[in-house]
């Protein structure tokens, strides 16, 4: 009785008032779901009730399995990774690039740029995706602009499987390199002017401000824009359900559209669908994993 | 003393004022209703006044709580909605195909039984037995999945006239393609649509309904010669020239207007498309306006070399609004319901439908002076079709017709052969028959 009297102290108690509302919070939306999203992907439930439905059985990884076996996962998995490639090795030095250039006033206007280049980010991503699919249409002003170039030309970008995401990609990072920028440039506008300036007076070049001084006091914020970009790119759904709805026969797909496909387009598959986001959040901590060590290993200090 | 009597009187007839009408009126019923809606048609403003605002003027105790989608967040939303046992009270259907599991799940009400002696107003076809075996949704009309439009003064100029046939719609090719036109424009980017409103009038054609109900039942297969060939057939499309795989680079809204402004002198789509073309009342404009839509035709595909039927095109029943099987028999709730699929089938509400969207109605109480010619046009198109055949997607469940949906698409973009869809399509069958 004393021992517990003695843990039932008031710091605990505060603690306990402070952090289990977030605690409840996180399970209800997120780890609850989660668990059972895996759960559901053992089972054969399709539909109607889950709780006392007799013809909901276990069925051990079978769709998981299943999916392994589908092209079209492959299909998906492959554009999940370009879409990451071109948003952690595109958005990013793009976005920090822009940022740099403005915040170290190598530009006249600076705000006006700041202004252009983060527009596309309040602009609904359907909107944009019905725009670029106008655009990129074989009616569309690119087609006709490439054919005054080369006349004769067609525009067959999402014919060929290895360019129908290329159009996608290109949406991608003009649509969220802003994002970046404005991360980037809100926290070098954190750096201590005086730094650079004692470094500029010691004889530093331009390029060493930026790589001795700069990039190791973002190294923190690269990491955060690495994961954004990431978790980004693993649920990459609205743009491309707008612009090509994963077509021409699903050569655009991604996971998030692929689990969609399969939960509500024609007949439901709810269990694969399932074992497609439990896919979707193992890949997610994997690579954001990969990115924490990559940053303990080679990061900097702020 | 006679002022505080007054007063009083005044303020008891206040308050019964107040009291006395609601507990005379109808005590409310409040339905829920899942309604397939395009608000950018030219015809939505006066469905909206004319069907919905007018209802609840003529119904004041039934409050209605509409949720209006379109294309597949609609389809989407409920397949959600019956996953999750929540349907609404009243659901805008099909007779099958992406509805079919709403009639094969029981969970929509047999109508008949509610619809009784008002059977008289409907013509007997569109009360046949639906993908559930029994009549689910009560049809507003008779719908064609294939329809091939056809521009006429842009044929005239290039000195080229209907075909008749196949090999004649190749001749034209080339003549075509001189002018920088295409040959036949589908808004196919969505891959249903090249199932819907084209394979399966080929199937129609090449393979019949006896074959497919034969496939249906397990007893042939979609790799027999007679599948494969339609498949080989439409495959055969691309390599003539008369498909583009354009044709699955352009979404469904976007051909409208590639059609209406002569990009090419054919478009294949279902009979449905007409309404896109028509006046919006709102703005008295129209894609094709009424001046020019004499100069426009809807017809069926001409002639396939080996067809076993002449002059077919595939169709269905037409979409109606079904009931929740959920809703107590004999309640206030279902009268409600019955009330509301009644008006939205009734003869004022089908008039409507037919002067906006030339839709052909149900009911055989129902014409009108005020068609547009292309309404008229889509009317008498009808008189083409010699025979009917199903439409894939309204007889097989979805994890079958998928695998064509998608095998389509990578035939035209020559990623996968005939055979090998063929034999992911028996695949997907003997996955679902075996489970049955």
């Amino acid at each position: 009785m004393k021992r517990v009297a003695h843990w039932w102290t008031e710091e605990r108690r505060a603690y306990l008032l402070l952090v289990l509302p977030a605690v409840a919070v996180y399970w209800a939306v997120m780890a609850f779901p989660t668990v059972f999203s895996f759960i559901l992907s053992l089972t054969s439930y399709n539909g109607g009730p889950i709780f006392n439905n007799p013809n909901i059985q276990l069925v051990g990884f079978t769709h998981y399995i299943r999916m392994f076996k589908d092209q079209y996962f492959w299909i998906s998995l492959k554009n999940n990774g370009l879409i990451m490639a071109v948003s952690v090795f595109g958005q990013i030095p793009l976005g920090f690039l822009f940022a740099y250039v403005i915040h170290r006033k190598l530009v006249r206007f600076g705000d006006f740029f700041q202004t252009i280049i983060y527009l596309p980010c309040v602009i609904s991503t359907i909107i944009v995706g019905r725009l670029w699919q106008s655009f990129f249409s074989p009616y569309g002003p690119f087609t006709e602009f490439m054919q005054k170039l080369q006349p004769g030309w067609e525009n067959e970008l999402f014919f060929d499987p290895n360019l129908a995401i290329l159009p996608v990609l290109f949406v991608i990072l003009w649509m969220y390199t802003g994002t970046y920028m404005i991360i980037f440039l809100a926290n070098l506008q954190k750096i201590d002017p005086a730094l650079i300036e004692a470094a500029r007076i010691d004889g530093a070049t331009e390029w060493q401000v930026l790589i001795r001084i700069m990039l190791p006091a973002l190294s923190g914020v690269i990491v955060t824009a690495c994961i954004l970009a990431i978790s980004g790119s693993l649920k990459s759904f609205d743009l491309l359900y707008a612009m090509t709805g994963g077509n021409p026969a699903r050569r655009t797909s991604v996971l998030a559209l692929y689990m969609y496909d399969n939960a509500f387009r024609h007949s439901p598959k709810y269990p694969l669908a399932n074992a497609i986001s439990v896919f979707m959040v193992l890949l997610s901590f994997a690579l954001i994993l990969m990115v924490r060590f990559t940053e303990a290993k080679f990061g900097g200090r702020e | 003393m006679l002022k505080k009597s007054s007063l009083l009187l005044l303020a008891l007839f206040l308050v019964a004022s107040v009291f006395v009408p609601a507990t005379l009126a109808e005590e409310p019923v409040r339905i829920s209703v899942l309604n397939y809606f395009d608000l950018t048609s030219p015809g939505a403003e006066r469905e909206l006044n004319e069907v919905w605002y007018e209802f609840s003027i003529r119904n004041p105790h039934i409050i209605v709580e509409r949720e209006d989608l379109f294309l597949e967040p609609f389809h989407q939303k409920t397949e959600a909605y019956a996953a999750a046992d929540r349907l609404p009270d009243v659901i805008y259907m099909w007779p099958g195909g992406r509805s079919t599991s709403l009639h094969t799940l029981g969970l929509v009400k047999d109508l008949r039984p509610l619809l009784g002696d008002d059977a008289q107003y409907y013509q007997e076809a569109v009360l046949a037995p639906q993908a559930g075996g029994y009549l689910a949704e009560l049809p507003q009309t008779m719908t064609s999945s294939h329809a091939l439009y056809v521009n006429l003064p842009l044929l005239e100029s290039l000195g080229l006239s209907m075909p008749k046939t196949y090999e004649e719609l190749v001749e034209m090719v080339p003549v075509l393609q001189a002018n920088g036109l295409d040959t036949i424009l589908m808004g196919a980017q969505d891959d249903w649509v090249i199932q819907s409103c084209l394979f399966s009038m080929i199937v129609g054609r090449l393979v019949g309904d006896d074959k497919l109900n034969e496939i249906l039942a397990g007893e042939a297969k979609f790799t027999d010669p007679e599948f494969v060939s339609a498949l080989e057939f439409y495959a055969q499309m691309y390599e003539d020239g008369v498909l583009h795989r354009k044709i699955m680079q352009t979404s469904y809204a976007e051909v409208n207007g590639l059609f209406a402004t002569g990009r090419a002198p054919f478009m294949i789509d279902g009979d449905w498309k007409v309404s896109n073309f028509l006046t919006d009342q709102t703005t008295g404009e129209a894609l094709i306006p009424v001046g020019r839509q004499h100069e426009f035709m809807m017809t069926i595909f001409p002639a396939i070399p080996g067809e076993i039927n002449t002059a077919s095109s595939s169709g269905v029943v037409g979409v109606g609004f079904g009931m929740n099987s959920k809703i107590e028999a004999g309640s206030a709730k279902e009268a409600a319901a019955w009330e509301l699929i009644k008006w939205l089938q009734g003869p004022e509400v089908q008039k409507m439908r037919l002067e906006t969207a030339g839709t052909i109605p149900s009911r055989v109480d129902v014409t009108s002076d005020q068609l547009e010619p292309l309404v008229v046009e889509r009317i008498r198109y009808y008189e083409d079709i010699l025979v009917t055949t199903e439409v894939i997607d309204n007889i097989f469940e979805g994890e079958v017709y998928t695998p064509i949906n998608i095998g389509l698409q990578e035939i035209g973009l020559g990623f996968a052969t005939p055979m090998e869809v063929a034999q992911r399509t028996q695949e997907a069958f003997d996955d679902w028959f075996a489970r049955q």
